[in-house]
């Protein structure tokens, strides 16, 4: 194991990486921005090191800057969360030719795993489907074009690298590919510096279910069960909760076990998970593979008891995993919120300011992963993700009965939240029945959800 | 910038070897450098190498003086033997920063108005220039010395006029972005001169 670790993340997960390393043994400093001065990680790490301005350019995302911070403090590893230099390969490769190691995959791993589209095919020729789509990325808007009548309306358009629906379009007709490309293009240019896009059939009413999976350097791994993150807004995940409710259970087995099995064939090393799209049928088609620990990773510690953060660094470590398949037992349900300071009357507006009070929920099998504090300036400089309340309980109908109530003892005074979209959520028939898809939130509106649930209660 | 070189001994090559050579050249310009080229640009990175054979192919972007973000970083092989003896010392770097590191300026103002500090521009180890002594005089923006990010100095700079005051850090130690490093005191008459370069 690492004798010392560079935190180079901020928020709840510096705070979330911070714990783990504590219960390995394992010292940890926390490399954060001017910005994040006063954050909690930096308040109860034993180390903190300023790495930059607020700009997560010359901050967070600034691998000289990193790597500087993570020698002059003498660690011997480096956690990159999620998000900014987690999925970078580049960055992974530097970090070990300064003889550092990289919590999360291999650069070359992660190299492999870098093109959507890439990824998409050699997953596919190890086993899994994958949704019918453009052949390699768009050349032009001719090639488009003709692909989209190949596949058949409607399509989606997605950019081959970045995430969190950046650059992301639905399109019916030939004229809105048309307008969509120009704007997509620009949207992935500006947002992940490649502006390549390919195209996807369109599976209206899908749901969005993924598998964790745990591979360890010598080729052993476990999947660790599925997550549905159905209920999105915009692309953009708020509400996760496992076992999905879409699929039985023979269904949720066979996915995860063929996951696990074409993900260790395809070279994949580390904690990741493999999304898939499900549609009315029942039929799971293989999107992509996220290399890093994900937001709502919690979900499934709720149901397996397993640190995921402390198996992903143990894995970099070299450690072997130390449990198979059968090991590994699933036991009721959980959901997580995922908090935003974001204003759900105002189309989400991100709001940032002093948070004036506070108050986390507690109770059996209530979690609250955040990094708020009475009295915290949550800084505008960054995503909006202010914590995840997860509850778990044996069966899901006591899980969001305990969500509501967590929900409700939550106090955030201050700034807004997004509570309010949860709250509509647990009154709602197509989430209570377990029948969210990935687009309702959109195509009702999440007004009309609000109103719903100021109606009914 | 892209520079391509045998490691090996040029003269003992054969005819043969230098076509493979040539052969080799082509390819590693076709094939490999714009994905080199692609990778430092998305990286953020100052510099990068790679190994294939007895090739070497190294990328490095231009310098940037004022030690932007972008500013080039050392490659892989050259931050492993300049890694500071004083990485075993990480509490220096681990200390609370003053809270005045904050707004430098703004609190130095605040303060008295006769007195600046010189903050670090990087995380890294500061190299203090060798030349200044205690009570020389210097200007707003005179380099004071560097901190050394990862094998590549950023500069330190006078934040005011006036005349170099007491080392808050010593040579050689790990020091955080914005940390305060020298004291610059007001002169109290008019007439700077420099003598501080910048």
């Amino acid at each position: 194991m690492f004798r010392k670790v560079l935190i180079a993340n901020r928020g709840e997960i510096a705070l979330r990486i911070l714990r783990a390393c504590r219960a390995l043994g394992v010292e940890a400093v926390v490399a954060y921005s001017e910005a994040d001065r006063e954050s909690l990680a930096v308040q109860l790490a034993d180390e903190a090191i300023c790495i930059g301005p607020a700009d997560a350019k010359r901050s967070y995302l600034s691998a000289p800057a990193v790597i500087s911070a993570a020698l002059v403090t003498g660690c011997d590893a480096i956690h990159p969360g999620y998000g900014f230099l987690s999925e970078d390969e580049g960055f992974a490769e530097v970090v070990a030719a300064h003889d550092l190691t990289f919590i999360g995959p291999p650069a070359g791993v992660l190299e492999r795993f870098a093109s959507k589209a890439g990824t998409r095919e050699l997953l596919n020729a190890h086993g899994l489907p994958t949704i019918p789509g453009s052949v390699g990325m768009l050349r032009d808007d001719l090639h488009a074009l003709s692909e989209a009548e190949r596949i058949g309306y409607p399509v989606l358009i997605k950019p081959s690298a970045g995430g969190g629906g950046k650059g992301m379009r639905m399109v019916r007709t030939p004229r809105e590919l048309e307008s969509a490309l120009r704007v997509c293009r620009s949207e992935a240019k500006a947002a992940f510096g490649d502006d390549s896009l390919y195209l996807e059939k369109w599976l209206d009413e899908n749901r969005h279910v993924e598998v964790q999976v745990a591979i360890d350097r010598y080729g052993h791994g476990v999947h660790l069960g599925e997550r549905d993150c159905s209920v999105q807004r915009r692309h953009q995940k708020i509400l996760e909760e496992a076992p999905t409710p879409a699929l039985d259970d023979a269904a949720r087995a066979e996915l995860a076990a063929r996951a696990i099995r074409a993900a260790v064939a395809a070279g994949y090393e580390n904690v990741g998970t493999l999304e898939f799209l499900v549609d009315r049928n029942g039929d799971a088609y293989f999107i992509e593979i996220n290399c890093r620990i994900q937001v709502e990773h919690p979900v499934t510690e709720a149901l397996t008891g397993i640190d995921l953060v402390a198996t992903q660094m143990r894995i970099a470590a070299g450690e072997p995993l130390g449990f198979s398949q059968a090991d590994v037992t699933f036991t009721g349900h959980a959901i997580e919120f995922r908090i935003n300071a974001e204003d759900p009357d105002h189309e989400f507006r991100p709001d940032a300011g002093r948070i004036e009070r506070y108050l986390a929920p507690g109770g059996p099998g209530v979690r609250m992963d955040s990094h708020l504090y009475s009295g915290y300036e949550v800084p505008p400089y960054y995503d909006s993700l202010l914590g995840k309340l997860i509850v778990w309980a044996p069966d899901r109908a006591t899980a969001i009965a305990r969500g509501r109530v967590a929900l409700e003892e939550l106090v955030i005074d201050g700034l807004v939240t997004n509570v309010a979209i949860h709250q509509a959520l647990l009154t709602s028939d197509s989430f209570l029945e377990g029948k969210m898809t990935t687009n309702l939130l959109d195509r009702v509106g999440s007004a009309a959800f609000l109103a719903a649930a100021a109606r009914a209660s | 910038m892209p520079e391509s070189q045998p490691s090996d001994v040029r003269s003992e090559r054969g005819p043969d070897e230098r076509a493979a050579d040539h052969a080799a050249i082509d390819r590693l310009a076709a094939e490999l450098l714009p994905s080199l080229v692609a990778k430092l640009g998305a990286t953020g990175l100052g510099e990068l190498e790679v190994r294939e054979g007895s090739w070497r192919v190294r990328l490095r972007r231009p310098a940037e003086p004022s030690g932007g973000p972008g500013g080039p970083a050392a490659g892989a092989s050259s931050g492993r033997s300049r890694r500071n003896p004083d990485a075993d010392r990480p509490e220096r770097a681990g200390e609370r920063p003053l809270r005045s590191a904050h707004h430098p300026l703004e609190t130095v103002t605040a303060r008295t108005e006769s007195r600046g500090v010189a903050t670090s521009p990087a995380v890294g180890i500061y190299r203090p220039r060798t030349d200044l002594t205690v009570g020389d005089r210097v200007r707003a923006g005179d380099r004071l010395g560097a901190v050394d990010m990862l094998g590549v100095a950023q500069e330190v700079v006078a934040p005011i006029d006036g005349i170099v005051g007491a080392s808050l850090v010593e040579s050689g130690d790990a020091v955080e972005y914005g940390q305060e490093l020298l004291a610059i005191e007001l002169v109290p008459s008019a007439g700077v001169s420099t003598n501080g370069t910048s």
